[in-house]
């Protein structure tokens, strides 16, 4: 085989120097196969670009926090937050393995319906809760977890209407000594706002309150912040079953807990940096140890992101090259930012499908839309590729289905590998039809 | 109660056995000659009412010794003399001059931890013998003693030896104090006869056989014999070998003190006994692999105490636990291929292995393998003592051969007498410093790849020495998981994948009992109910802790990642199967299966006399498995099942062959 024709040029590296990982120039990070299924034989069958997720990973994931917590806390629960990815498939293997569902939304709620998943295995979520939809979900059982004051009067008129009492959880916001702190949701712990809430529900005599909520934030690297947070919520519950005679039946932390994955502007690897499901189970239920009083409450998560993020796989070829006027190289792929709408805080994990002949320069990596904003990745080293070299981009199982848009191009196929290494399609590509689908073209523009 | 146990026990105590109601039979014994009878009673009550009055309490009340002196003392008195004005002053005194004695020699045996054994009543007889020789109005009774009742029997030298312990020389007395060790322990027996039979056929090679047989000292082969082989020795046969070696000394010495006291009239009664029993405690007790630190109410007890640590806790071996959480696999294990030789060859290291490599992709970066950044946990409670974490993780195919070990900790026991040193951290990924506490499980820094690492692994070893790289000595792991069984006190080997436990503080509320808290069950046979009963919470004078129905004693302790009972007082009962049931609870929320080795006492019926004594002769005799099965709110095993709730404390329902016991809510 003759060596291909690379039109030399001279490249400024300044980082020549051996680093822990080898030299710069010369390692290429490869990953061939998500599950032991070829890469490039994916994008041959289903398409390019092209969404895979492991249900190996998924399970293993799941497990491993599921582990770390029921062992330290048996009476825990995981609910799947809808929201982080709420592909039919991906929500079935969740519920398989046990979890139940958070939904933050009618649609959701109607989603988790579908699949099967009873109104009493759901939890209620967000600030905006149509009133009819509320009426359907107390109806159903669901748990209701009340983000505003707006709120318990619906629910009480709710209560009324039906002429029963509703059980219900507050969602509680709170400092955790982190930074931003999320106050925009729930009634305020610190400036005693949660506890007007109670007293409020208290003197209806219309809600029962049966559980407290909180989510601190998202991709938190400190789980120390778990602890500060169950804290708080623990002394709230103490308080609220001296005070009320209520019996606080779980506690509900919330999400957030961080993924593999690299935020921009954060020079440490995630290796270093993010915590372990031990080391959070171990914040977490430590707390509760030490400040419960009474009976112990039931633990309820809704982790996302940490659950799934790392079983979803980008697939992308390489439709052209070239070279900017820098001098750096540049490589459009077929996927971009409509498809990765996390590409703007994460530093993706990016492979190759296999080996690549050449020394590594710095490259960029854009996509196909026809906008300035559509960048992978600006800085890689990346070995000279050709057409048709498939890239892996690593790790995009968490909200980047849910929130990628159709824009410009269609969205790609979705395949769902399973445990005995089988690829399955869990989702079609779009088409016009299905954009057009619901498009209305008035008569008189015919 | 406890002052009439108190009075019968010193009786007891001189058969080196601790039941009052022998104490109690001992004491009407001791009436064969009422003499002997009485001024034992008088030596006991002066001693007590003299401990009151100089406000010593405690001292009399802790340790048997001072009463048990005096009462030898009243007897002696009371085998020459009758009962009588004079002889009940003389008791009293001499009671007084007993306790004192034994005191001040408590104070100086105390500091080499000897017992003071029946020396003050061995002085005081001598100095008494002394002074008697001035005082004519004593008059002995010798010349018409005779013992309220006696009968002829086979081995009547041997049963006389056994009655002049009580200053009772009848076969009356020997055969009914015989029956008593018997009754108590066998092992005691069996070393009264071997010791009288060593001691008299020894001494026959320098002397007549009839004299030696009939000679007035041999009592003392056979204390000598209980004492070292049953009581200060853990039994086997080392020790009743080590016994007999010192019945047989004793034979030489006793001969010699007869002759050199007797040319004063000094009686010698128990010297030889005290001299050379002392003699063997302190050799033995600077490193005798068997000598007996816990001494319990019967030799077979202080046994099986023995065995059940080594066989259920893994005895005196140096434990820690696994530096990780989840499953590792052993990548070296003790004197192993690659680095673990010679000096270092106690140490293990640990990879992560995925379908059986440690690393996903090609393996050319840290961040392939599954083991680099997993969290390392402190495998003891304890101090740092020394770490380092500025060195660089190398990266795959290169190590640092400058600095082997790495980024390092060293933490210190909290006993002080080991150090554990783990390797090859993460850079800057030690989350303490020295002179920091770190609890065991806590998360001290992650697993990394610097100093001499191919790959990253978590490397451990103990070393008696804080200094780093210096020699490795024996440890083992405290517990593990492989497949469903868990492991006490082991160690894994090379390629096992093996799991961390985690423990469930659930749980451990569950088992965390408080004096005083009180279980009430309900009894059913057949699905009918018969009975209630209730188990409530005390601590002995030692501050352990059981369970008792009342008659019963079910000892129990809560560590740091088990629950479990290690010695039963008592007879049949609901506790013995609560014992027998569930053992040992390991603080854990996994369907795992474990197994745990019950004493002889609690599983057999008749026949665990025999065993109990042939245990002594092979220790193997004792390591009988049984198996546990542990499910989230259930240990299930071959004598039925016990089963825990949620939320309350304790057992919730006990179930053996057909009863239950169903714990009964007090709301």
């Amino acid at each position: 085989m003759s060596k291909k024709y690379e039109k030399p040029v001279i490249i400024k590296v300044d980082f020549t120097m051996a680093s822990k990982y080898g030299s710069p120039l010369k390692t290429q990070k490869v990953r061939s196969e998500i599950d032991d299924v070829n890469v490039r034989d994916l994008v041959e069958k289903f398409g390019s670009p092209l969404f895979v997720y492991s249900q190996r990973a998924i399970e293993n994931k799941y497990n491993e926090f599921k582990e770390a917590f029921t062992s330290r806390y048996p009476d825990t629960q995981f609910w799947w937050s809808y929201k982080t990815n709420y592909l039919d498939a991906i929500c079935k293997v969740f519920h398989k393995l046990g979890s139940k569902a958070e939904v933050v939304s009618e649609f959701e709620y109607e989603k988790a319906r579908t699949l099967g998943i009873e109104g009493k295995d759901i939890i209620f979520n967000g600030p905006y809760k149509p009133k009819d939809a509320l009426k359907k979900a107390v109806e159903e059982g669901a748990k209701i977890h009340i983000d505003h004051w707006y709120e318990i009067n619906d629910l009480e008129e709710i209560a009324k209407e039906l002429g029963k009492e509703i059980p219900v959880a507050i969602r509680c916001n709170m400092n955790t000594g982190v930074y931003p702190q999320w106050s925009r949701f729930g009634f305020n712990i610190d400036n005693g706002e949660a506890m007007d809430a109670i007293k409020r529900i208290f003197e209806g005599k219309k809600l029962i309150l049966t559980g407290l909520h909180s989510h601190i934030g998202t991709f938190m690297l400190s789980a120390a912040a778990y602890g500060a947070e169950v804290r708080k919520l623990i002394e709230l519950k103490n308080m609220i079953e001296e005070n009320f005679g209520y019996e606080i039946e779980y506690i509900d932390i919330g999400g957030g807990f961080a993924s593999k994955n690299r935020l921009k502007g954060v020079y440490q690897s995630p290796e270093v940096i993010v915590p372990s499901a031990d080391e959070y189970a171990e914040a977490i239920t430590n707390a509760i140890f030490e400040f419960n009083k009474g009976k112990l409450p039931k633990l309820y998560l809704e982790t996302g992101r940490a659950l799934i993020d790392e079983a979803g796989y980008l697939l992308t070829s390489v439709w052209a090259g070239k070279r900017m006027p820098d001098g750096k190289k540049s490589y459009i792929v077929d996927a971009g930012v409509n498809l990765l709408y996390t590409a703007f805080w994460y530093n993706f994990d990016i492979a190759l499908d296999k080996r690549y002949e050449g020394l590594n320069e710095p490259s960029m990596i854009n996509g196909p839309l026809c906008m300035n904003i559509d960048v992978i990745s600006e800085n890689i080293m990346l070995p000279p590729l050709n057409r048709g070299s498939v890239l892996s981009i690593w790790p995009v199982g968490a909200y980047n289905v849910t929130q990628s848009m159709q824009f410009i191009r269609y969205r790609p196929r979705i395949v769902l590998i399973d445990k005995d290494s089988n690829p399955h399609l869990i989702k079609e590509a779009d088409d016009l039809d299905y954009v057009r689908e619901k498009e209305i073209l008035p008569e008189y523009l015919k | 109660m406890d002052k009439i146990k108190l009075f019968f026990k010193p009786y007891v105590s001189i058969l080196f056995l601790r039941d009052f109601k022998a104490g109690f039979v001992l004491f009407l014994l001791s009436f064969l000659l009422p003499s002997v009878g009485l001024l034992g009673i008088v030596a006991i009550i002066s001693t007590i009412a003299f401990a009151e009055i100089a406000g010593v309490r405690e001292h009399y009340l802790k340790y048997g010794f001072y009463l048990y002196n005096s009462l030898l003392v009243g007897m002696g008195v009371g085998y020459f003399f009758d009962v009588s004005l004079l002889s009940v002053i003389l008791t009293s005194i001499l009671a007084v001059l007993t306790f004192l004695i034994s005191f001040g020699l408590n104070r100086m045996f105390i500091n080499f931890a000897l017992p003071i054994l029946s020396f003050p009543f061995a002085i005081v007889s001598m100095l008494f013998y002394l002074a008697s020789l001035k005082y004519n109005s004593l008059v002995t009774n010798i010349l018409h003693r005779v013992p309220l009742f006696d009968m002829n029997l086979p081995f009547s030298a041997f049963f006389k030896s056994m009655g002049t312990i009580f200053f009772l020389p009848y076969n009356i007395a020997g055969l009914i104090i015989s029956l008593i060790i018997l009754f108590y322990s066998r092992i005691l027996f069996f070393l009264a006869v071997i010791g009288f039979i060593a001691g008299v056929w020894v001494h026959s090679f320098f002397i007549p056989f009839n004299a030696s047989l009939n000679s007035f000292y041999n009592f003392n082969f056979i204390l000598i014999s209980m004492a070292l082989g049953g009581i200060f020795l853990i039994p086997n046969i080392r020790s009743y070998v080590i016994a007999i070696i010192a019945v047989i000394l004793s034979v030489i010495l006793i001969d010699a003190f007869v002759v050199f006291f007797n040319l004063y009239l000094l009686p010698v009664y128990t010297l030889p006994f005290n001299m050379i029993t002392t003699l063997f405690i302190l050799l033995a007790s600077i490193g005798y692999k068997y000598f007996n630190y816990f001494i319990k109410g019967t030799p077979e007890k202080s046994l099986e105490y023995y065995l059940s640590n080594i066989f259920r806790f893994g005895g005196k071996d140096i434990k820690i636990n696994l530096p990780f959480s989840g499953k590792w696999s052993v990548y070296q294990a003790f004197d192993d291929e690659w680095t673990h030789k010679g000096e270092y060859k106690y140490a293990y290291d640990f990879v992560i292995k995925i379908n059986n490599k440690t690393h996903q992709n090609e393996g050319t970066l840290l961040e392939d393998y599954y083991a680099f950044g997993e969290p390392v946990l402190a495998p003891i409670s304890g101090y740092v003592v020394a770490m380092r974490d500025d060195l660089e993780d190398n990266f795959i195919g290169n190590v640092d051969r400058i600095n082997n070990w790495g980024n390092y900790i060293i933490i210190k026991s909290l006993d002080g007498t080991f150090y554990v040193e783990i390797s090859h951290l993460m850079k800057n990924s030690i989350t303490v410093k020295v002179g920091d506490y770190v609890q065991m499980g806590q998360i001290i820094g992650k697993c990394g790849n610097s100093g001499y690492s191919p790959e990253p692994h978590i490397h451990i070893q103990v070393q008696f020495s804080p200094v780093l790289g210096s020699k490795t000595v024996p440890f083992k792991f405290m517990d593990y998981i492989k497949g469903n069984k868990l492991y006490y006190y082991s160690l894994p080997k090379k390629d096992e994948e093996i799991e961390a436990t985690i423990v469930d503080k659930t749980i451990r509320i569950r088992f965390n009992f408080i004096l005083d808290d009180s279980f009430i069950y309900e009894i059913y046979e057949n699905n009918e109910k018969i009975d209630e009963i209730k188990f409530s919470v005390k601590m002995n004078e030692k501050g352990e802790f059981y369970f008792t129905d009342g008659e019963n004693r079910l000892y129990f302790y809560l560590s740091e990642k088990m629950f479990y009972f290690y010695e039963y007082d008592g007879g049949k009962s609901y506790l013995k199967e609560i014992f027998k049931l569930s053992p040992r609870i390991p603080l854990i929320n996994k369907n795992i299966v474990y197994k745990d080795i019950l004493p002889v006492n609690i599983i057999k019926g008749f026949e665990k006399y025999l065993i109990e004594f042939l245990l002594s002769f092979n220790y193997n005799l004792f390591n009988k498995p049984i198996e546990y099965e542990k499910k989230p709110l259930e240990i299930v095993s071959k004598f039925g099942k016990v089963t825990f709730s949620f939320y309350e404390k304790g057992f919730k329902t006990i179930e053996f062959k057909n009863k239950k016991l169903i714990l009964r809510n007090e709301k």
